[in-house]
This record gives structure tokens, sequence and C-alpha cells, in this order.
């Protein structure tokens, strides 16, 4: 459990410094959308899977699995909907 | 004491500099302070890599490698996965070799570097990097060390909006562009160029680094929507309209403001400096759009993918990498920025490949039938050369390169899309680059000489020299025996190393360690339809 609430941690401290000059009001919580909250363009979504993965030391996670619903590709993504794929990744590994 | 500054001119050209440094254009002497280091220094023609292109070209000038060694072709680079090509962008992680940065830094040399290219994620160096080709979003995590952005963030009139590169302003590079519309497009590039010039100016003057390089972009940008108003050949202000006249008064003004960066920078240095003004690559104009996925189409090697009509489908379309049917397409040019063609070889996962005996055979006819390509309107190749990977990019990381790069007819760059008809003519040449750049330099020993011609991989070597540096065995370049007067080249003697160095790269040790596998693939190519680069 202690390991679970780390990685979210980790994650929402990941994303506060990810987005610290970018003038935004928003509180960083399992429900905040990168897109719709965040104003997350194309390049941002790029940065913040380096982001990840040098934050977690960790490569190969596959992001895919999150990204593509049904052979769709996602719009949106919650700081929840990722932190629960990290903890599956990394926890369950 | 700042032993030597590289001051990076992208895409400047003597085409256009000449006139603004001689007097002869209609405004006279623009630029006076470069116009006195030619005078009073070293100059000439920098050649630039096979293909003159951004990310190869500064990187071979940060590595002292051309581009089989470094392994950097283009902005955009991709993986054939079989049935799915995806797009990615390059980064600092896909240098193969250690950057000059980095060997300054391990020689007890301080530097800073900044806006070059290809340097995000950060190298760590002793000193400083703040690296180009990011966004304002991104510019403090990846500047180097940690604390640098809250610094340079006090320099009065800092603005990390207006000194980072804007993915959807220089996105519009290439679009026809009315004169009306393309002064506040210039416009919005001389801010640009000023806050890098200031930040440069404060790390030089608080830092006082052995090396301080600086690359400003502002020349290629304006040249590459301007260059009807820029171009000695094409510029006649008896019919330019006042719109056009603005735009060039505009430009103009540019290159006085660039003088003086130039001018102050090289005083902050002081007079034992070397001091070395380079582009790389030149420019010239391009009214030819070849569209040579198309032609590829019509020799029967590259089907398009079907579109649904859908507006995801449309987006896909405009977009600048190549949409194929992967299933059936045999050769394509993935963006148009490559000028590359690239052969998918059979596989288990590309059945539809070329096999493998039969590649050369493939290769030599598809090189022979993109040079019989003619240009209607002229009636003469649309192509002038066509240049196979092992003598255009030689080296170990030659298997990355695209299997035969086109040079056009006007140096242009071919364009991906689907539209008809293959090739036609633009109303007004727009600019592009050219293999000819510029080379000057100054400062203690170098001769008074004009006219000479070095290659772009000369200017590694001929820094580390300047630096007082073994040049590297592995280095591609070298320094020219006439740059120096004899007596100072007696004194300070060009050494070579005997032995290579080791590998210390970060790119080489991260792909060591993390070597893509399918499944990572698989997950850039998410991210990419994620983000319409590919499809929704």
């Amino acid at each position: 459990m202690l390991e679970i609430v780390a990685t979210e941690t980790k994650l929402v401290s990941t994303i506060e410094c990810f987005v610290a000059d970018w003038g935004l009001a928003t509180e960083i919580t399992r429900e905040t959308a990168l897109v719709d909250d965040l104003e997350f363009d194309s390049i941002d979504v790029i940065q913040l899977i380096v982001a990840i993965e040098t934050a977690f030391s960790r490569r190969n996670l596959g992001f895919q699995e999150l990204l593509m619903v049904d052979g769709r590709y996602v719009e949106d993504l919650t700081v929840g909907q990722i932190s629960d794929f990290l903890e599956a990744r990394i926890l369950g590994a | 004491m700042t032993k030597t500054v590289l001051i990076g001119l992208d895409g400047a050209t003597f085409t256009v500099l000449g006139p603004l440094l001689d007097g002869s254009a209609e405004e006279g002497v623009v630029m006076p302070f470069l116009a006195s280091m030619v005078a009073d220094g070293f100059s000439g023609t920098l050649k630039s890599t096979a293909h003159p292109l951004t990310p190869p070209a500064w990187t071979t000038v940060a590595t002292g490698r051309t581009p089989g060694a470094h392994g950097v072709y283009d902005f955009v680079r991709f993986e054939d996965l079989g049935h799915d090509v995806y797009f990615t962008l390059y980064d600092s992680r896909d240098i193969r070799v250690e950057t000059f940065w980095q060997m300054v830094s391990r020689n007890d040399r301080s530097v800073v570097s900044l806006n070059f290219h290809m340097m995000a994620p950060p190298p760590h160096v002793n000193g400083a990097l703040v690296p180009g080709f990011v966004s304002w979003k991104h510019l403090r995590r990846n500047s180097y060390p940690s604390d640098l952005f809250d610094r340079i963030a006090q320099v009065p009139g800092f603005d990390p909006k207006e000194l980072s590169w804007d993915f959807e302003r220089e996105g519009q590079i290439g679009e026809p562009t009315p004169d009306e519309e393309l002064y506040s497009w210039v416009e919005a590039h001389l801010p640009r160029d000023r806050q890098w010039a200031t930040l440069g100016q404060m790390l030089l003057e608080q830092d006082d680094p052995d090396l301080f390089a600086l690359m400003l972009d502002g020349t290629d940008k304006i040249q590459h929507q301007a260059w009807h108003v820029m171009d000695p050949a094409l510029w006649d202000p008896a019919a330019a309209s006042d719109e056009t006249k603005a735009v060039r008064a505009l430009v103009i003004r540019y290159f006085r403001e660039l003088d003086g960066y130039i001018r102050d920078l090289h005083a902050a240095a002081g007079p034992e400096a070397h001091v070395i003004i380079i582009s790389d690559h030149g420019f010239t104009g391009s009214s030819a759009v070849v569209r040579i996925n198309r032609y590829l189409h019509e020799l029967g090697h590259l089907v398009w993918r079907e579109t649904d009509g859908s507006e995801a489908a449309k987006r896909r379309d405009l977009a600048n990498f190549a949409n194929l049917d992967w299933a059936q397409s045999r050769a394509f040019c993935p963006t148009p920025s490559s000028n590359g063609i690239v052969i998918r070889r059979q596989s288990e996962a590309c059945p539809g490949g070329v096999p493998e005996a039969e590649y050369e055979a493939f290769r030599d006819q598809l090189a022979a039938d993109l040079l019989a390509l003619p240009d209607p309107e002229t009636g003469a190749p649309a192509i002038q050369a066509v240049l196979r990977r092992e003598e255009a990019f030689p080296g170990p990381a030659m298997e990355d390169a695209p299997d035969l790069t086109v040079v056009l007819a006007d140096h242009g760059f071919v364009s991906v899309r689907n539209r008809a008809p293959t090739i036609e003519h633009r109303p007004v040449p727009t600019g592009t680059h050219h293999p000819d750049g510029v080379f000057v330099m100054t400062g203690p020993g170098v001769m008074k000489r004009r006219g000479m011609e070095l290659q772009i991989v000369d200017t590694t070597a001929i820094m580390a020299h300047s630096l007082g540096l073994e040049i590297p065995k592995e280095f591609e370049g070298k320094v020219p025996a006439k740059l120096y007067d004899p007596d100072w080249r007696a004194e300070n003697p060009v050494r070579v190393a005997r032995e290579a160095a080791p590998e210390t790269a970060t790119g080489a040790v991260a792909r060591t360690e993390d070597d893509p596998s399918d499944e990572q693939k698989e997950e850039m190519l998410a991210q990419l339809r994620l983000l319409g680069y590919i499809e929704d």
C-alpha cells in the first residue's frame, strides 16, 4: 500500500514540476485531465512520457496500452489513469 | 578568459550577406562589424553535410563527426514496424558519439552552449547549456545545470516564450505567405534572437567560459519565407509593392540587429579570443514543388493509405509524414526535410518489401528512374543527383540513413503529400537550403584571407585547437594549413591524439541500456497517434 501511495505521489510531483512554468492554477489530483485541465498539446505528451520514464528510471513501460482503447486512441488522460497504469506496471513487474 | 567563441548563424549565406557587407545593397553597408571581421580575418565557404539540413549539420559541428557517425539525419526519425511506421523526433539520446561540449568538459574546460538543436535532454557539461528546438513549456527541465533556468530568468526582459521554439509558427515554413502577412511573421522572429543574444551576453560576461557557443536561427527562418526580398537576383525595388518594401525594410533591420549582437559578443570575449562565425548550410531559391512520393506511386513502389474522409484523416494527410498503405509500399520518402528515399527490405514483419537478393538492382533502377524524372516546365531533369547512403553517409550509423538521398535541380525540399501534379512551380520562389554556408574567423594568429573552402566538420577541429586541446583521432575534420600565420602556428601546433577517446556518448550509453523493444516502439507510435501526428 505504501508503494502505491509513493507511486502516485511521485507522479503528481513529476507533473507539478512539469507544468511549473505554465501559469496554471490547477491543483494536480487524480481527476486532473492532461488536455482539458492542463492544456496539453502534442509535444507535451511526448515530453511527459520522457519525464515519467526519467523520474521512475524505467523505460519500456508499454504506455501504448494506456493510450489505446479498443484500437482507438484516447483523447485525454487523467492523472489517476496514469497512476494506476504505473502501479500495475511497476509494482506488478 | 574566454578562448573561443562560436556564433552560429543558421542558414547564413554570402549570397545575402555579400551586399550587406560590401555596401552594394540599396541600404548600403548593413553589417559593418561583420564586414570588418571579414576584412581583418579568414573567411570562405563552409560546405555543409551531404544533405544540408539543420539537425545533421549542427550535430556535426557539435560532435566533429559526419552524420554516418553521429547518427542524426533529420528532425524526425522513424522506425519501420512492418505493418506500420512510427514517427518521432530525434533528440540528444540519438547522438551516437560524444558531443564536443562534453569533450571540452572532460578536458577541464568550461563551456556555455546555447540554442543548438538535438541538445535536449541536455548532456551534463562543465558550464551551462540551454538547448534549441524546445518549447518554452519544457525549457526549465531541459536546461543544465538544474538551477540555470532560475538564473537566466533574472536577465532583464527575459521571456521564455520569445526565446523558445514556437512549433506552430515554424510549422508554417514552406507554406505560401502573402507579404501583408509575412511582415508580422518576420517581426515575430526579431525578439527571439534578441533574447538569445542578451542571454548569451550575460553568460559570456558572468561565467567567462573557455568555450562560448551560441546559435542564432532568425537567419534561416526569415530566409525561408522572405527569400524573394533578400536574394539580390530577385529583389527589384522598382517592382515591389509597399507591403513587400516593408518586409524588406524589416529584414534589413533584423540584419542590422544581428550585426550588433556579433559586435557585442566579440567585445565581451576580448581581443585574445578566437571568434568563429559559421552557418550550418547556405541558402538559395526554389520554385519547383516535387511530390516525390507521388512519383514513387507512379513507379509502382508506393500505395497511399485510403482515407475515410474524416477530419482526423484529413489532418493526417496534411501532416508532413508519409501516410501510406504500409503493406503495399516498398519505397517511400518519410518527410520533406529528409529528401531521402527509404527502400523497405523484405522480412517476416514486412513481407512486401524488397528481397535482399534484389536490393542492389532495385536501388540502381530506382536511382535511374529518379534521375529520369523530367520537370515539365523546363524539360530538364527535376533531380540533379541521387546519393547512395554509402557515399553520402559512410560510418557506423549508416544503416539509419535513407537508402537514397535526392538533390533537386534547384536544391529544394521534396513534398510527401498526395497531391497532383507530380511537379509544379511556385509563383514566387521560396528559400531553401544550399550546401555552401559561411565561415569567418578572427583572433590571434588568424590570417587575413578570403575565398577559402572548408568543410563543416572542420569547425570542431578548429575549436578544439583554439582551446589548446588535442584533436581527437576520431574527428573527421582538420585545421586548415592556411588558417594561421606560420609563426603563430609554430607556437601553437596542431596536435592530433594517437588513440581514439573512449565512447562516452549520451546517446550511445542510452542505446546500450535501453535498446527499444517492440513494445516501446508501439508505445511511441501510440503517443504520436494520440497527438494527431498519425491518426485519431
